[in-house]
């Protein structure tokens, strides 16, 4: 217990350490990238409690994205509230909306599933581009400044705090709900919905539960999105996007946070190192796709800890005996 | 007058019906054999329209020589995908856990890999068509207007199906990859290569999505982003619960004309989002399918 007590004492450390450090130094493009990542980070969260816990596998997330960026960007720019409401209001539009996309979705097969998800994100994206009156459809919609206590947000350095501030929320969180009840029981319907289910796991609840959370997190990382930008464009709100949070999940490892964060650490970066080879990007993404599943099923957290596992195990008497899987 | 309006909807919505129906088609027999939904389908359509691209206008070939090159060459491309990479996810695949979830991925990834090598050709910067299969003198069947190739690709798209039936239902071959999908192991048991049989509806599926792409893209334009096309087939392999044969060839021909009639009487913006209204309802209504069956209960 010591031991992990003074792991969590150096990472709180080197964090606050890192963040102050971006804050008075880092030039605003940095500061730019750091608010990104960390959307991007609540957005494969938001999916790997879905993905990775629960084991559904559903491609709606950009949906809710959009819905939390547009509700929260509605009333910053239509009301002079505090930004939290409008980011809680999103959040909580989301995950409404995912309740009720969740209820009939959730008792589809799994293959199923995914295409409901998908049929879902894709009607949500073609309502973001028509529906003028709300969204400005194809035009594109302008967010102004948000507002807090009397202050305005107006550049990225000033939505630093508060975007690290919502990050470390949702990891907390998602810390919280993994060691609970209902964290057990999505692991265990990943794991066998039959078994879960003759074990007394309503299956059913906790799969609409995590459909909920896993929206709310999408809605209020839209919520953070408005908070250091200035514009949103239905486009922006595709296949792709959702690709990429996907792949990020992936590669970092499906199932466990700090894998997830790594992934987006990684693939968030990939962008910026491989500036000059724009066009190269979508072969690469799928490459790296078809590679993680080829090479590490459980992402690069995956391999670490089976390494640790080994180094640990280092009697190889005391190593249980690989299964062979059945043909 | 509207009646002639429907008549001509109808029409035109049974020739693209007709090429969903043979995308849905592949996506439907891999399903069977290996349940898998390839999200990398509508990236063979769109294959097989570049493919066939550059035999048409870089060699000049005609249609009847491009169209079994372009079958073929995609058929390598469907196999290898299968024996490369999922056969090895498959075989790393630990009994228990659901497989589905790095199938979707292995083939989303696909999907960009091919989007994304197609963007690194020049060809790619701007929107093409392809050189005309037939004639697009009109015809008039009645009060209906249609092209001579809108009947070219009508009868081609119904041909390569009752090939594709035939060769089911009455070679060795053919039935032997049935058995497969019905029951991979019984299959085993009676002698059928399993893994090779998986290996070669990949393969046959890629094609038949390739032949699609040669006959959708005169009408349709060929770009990276054509596979899009994809989601049509989703639908009609949805009515058709994604096991009937015939339901998907329903279906496949009913979306086409939805979308024909939604964009002659609601309009050309609805048209893009019918096929996702058809999936949500038909998924809420009767997941099975319209054509399922009852749903299938499946063992521990």
């Amino acid at each position: 217990m010591a031991a992990i007590d003074r792991r969590w004492w150096i990472g709180g450390a080197g964090l606050v350490v890192v963040a102050a450090g971006l804050y008075l130094g880092a030039p605003i493009y940095v500061l730019y990238v750091a608010n990104l990542l960390m959307t991007y980070a609540v957005l494969a969260i938001g999916l790997d409690v879905l993905l990775g816990r629960a084991g559904q596998f559903a491609f709606a997330h950009i949906a809710f994205y959009g819905i939390g960026i547009y509700t929260t960007a509605l009333i910053t720019n239509n009301t002079s509230l505090p930004v939290f409401v409008g980011i809680i209001a999103g959040g909580l539009l989301a995950g409404l909306v995912g309740i009720v996309i969740a209820i009939p979705a959730t008792r589809l097969r799994d293959v199923y599933l995914a295409l409901a998800t998908f049929a879902f994100a894709e009607a949500a994206q073609w309502v973001f581009n028509n529906w003028d009156s709300v969204t400005k459809g194809p035009n594109g919609l302008r967010i102004s400044s948000a507002k807090l206590f009397g202050y305005t947000i107006t550049n990225d350095r000033e939505a630093f705090f508060l975007v690290l501030f919502i990050t470390l929320l949702v990891v907390a969180a998602t810390a919280f709900i993994a060691r609970s009840k209902l964290g057990r029981a999505m692991s265990a319907i990943g794991d066998s919905e039959h078994v879960a289910m003759a074990s007394g796991v309503g299956v059913q609840r906790v799969k609409v539960t995590a459909f909920a959370i896993s929206a709310i997190y999408a809605g209020v990382a839209g919520g953070m999105f408005t908070l250091y930008q200035s514009f949103i464009h239905p486009d922006s709100l595709g296949f792709d996007l959702i690709v990429l949070i996907l792949t990020m999940v992936v590669v970092g490892g499906v199932g466990s946070m700090p894998g997830v964060i790594l992934g987006v650490l990684l693939l968030g970066l990939m962008p910026e190192v491989l500036r000059n080879l724009r066009e190269w990007q979508e072969l690469i993404y799928g490459l790296i796709l078809i590679l993680a599943v080829l090479f590490m099923p459980r992402g690069i957290w995956g391999l670490i800890t089976d390494r640790r596992q080994a180094r640990q195990a280092r009697n190889p008497a005391a190593r249980p005996a690989p299964v062979e899987d059945a043909p | 007058m509207t009646g002639t309006l429907i008549l001509q909807g109808v029409a035109s919505g049974l020739v693209t019906g007709s090429v969903y129906a043979l995308i849905a088609l592949s996506l439907v027999i891999v399903f069977k054999s290996t349940e898998v939904i390839n999200f990398a389908g509508g990236e063979f359509v769109m294959l097989g329209a570049y493919v066939a691209m550059f035999f048409l206008v870089l060699l000049g070939l005609p249609y009847i020589i491009v169209v079994p090159v372009v079958a073929l060459i995609v058929f390598c491309i469907g196999a290898a995908f299968d024996r490369v990479i999922l056969d090895r996810v498959l075989g790393r695949h630990r009994p228990g856990q659901s497989i589905m979830v790095a199938m979707v991925i292995a083939t989303v990834g696909l999907s960009f890999a091919f989007k994304g090598t197609v963007r690194l050709f020049r060809v790619s910067d701007n929107v093409r068509t392809l050189p005309p299969i037939f004639s697009t003198d009109p015809v008039f069947l009645g009060q209906v207007v249609l092209s001579r190739q809108d009947i070219a690709i009508f009868v081609i798209a119904v041909a390569v199906m009752v090939l594709l039936f035939s060769f089911f239902q009455f070679t060795k071959l053919g039935r032997a990859l049935r058995a497969t999908s019905e029951n991979p192991r019984a299959a085993t048991l009676v002698g059928i290569p399993v893994r090779r049989m998986r290996t070669l509806i990949w393969g046959i599926a890629a094609a038949l999505s390739a032949v699609a792409g040669v006959l959708v893209a005169p009408k349709l334009l060929v770009s990276p982003d054509m596979g899009g096309v994809i989601i049509l087939a989703f639908a009609a392999a949805i009515i058709g619960g994604f096991t009937n044969v015939l339901g998907v060839i329903v279906g496949g021909v009913v979306l086409g004309v939805i979308e024909n009639l939604v964009g002659l009487f609601v309009s050309s913006k609805a048209i893009a989002i019918a096929p996702f209204i058809v999936i949500i309802l038909i998924l809420m209504v009767r997941p099975q399918g319209l054509f399922g069956g009852a749903a299938p209960i499946k063992k521990v």
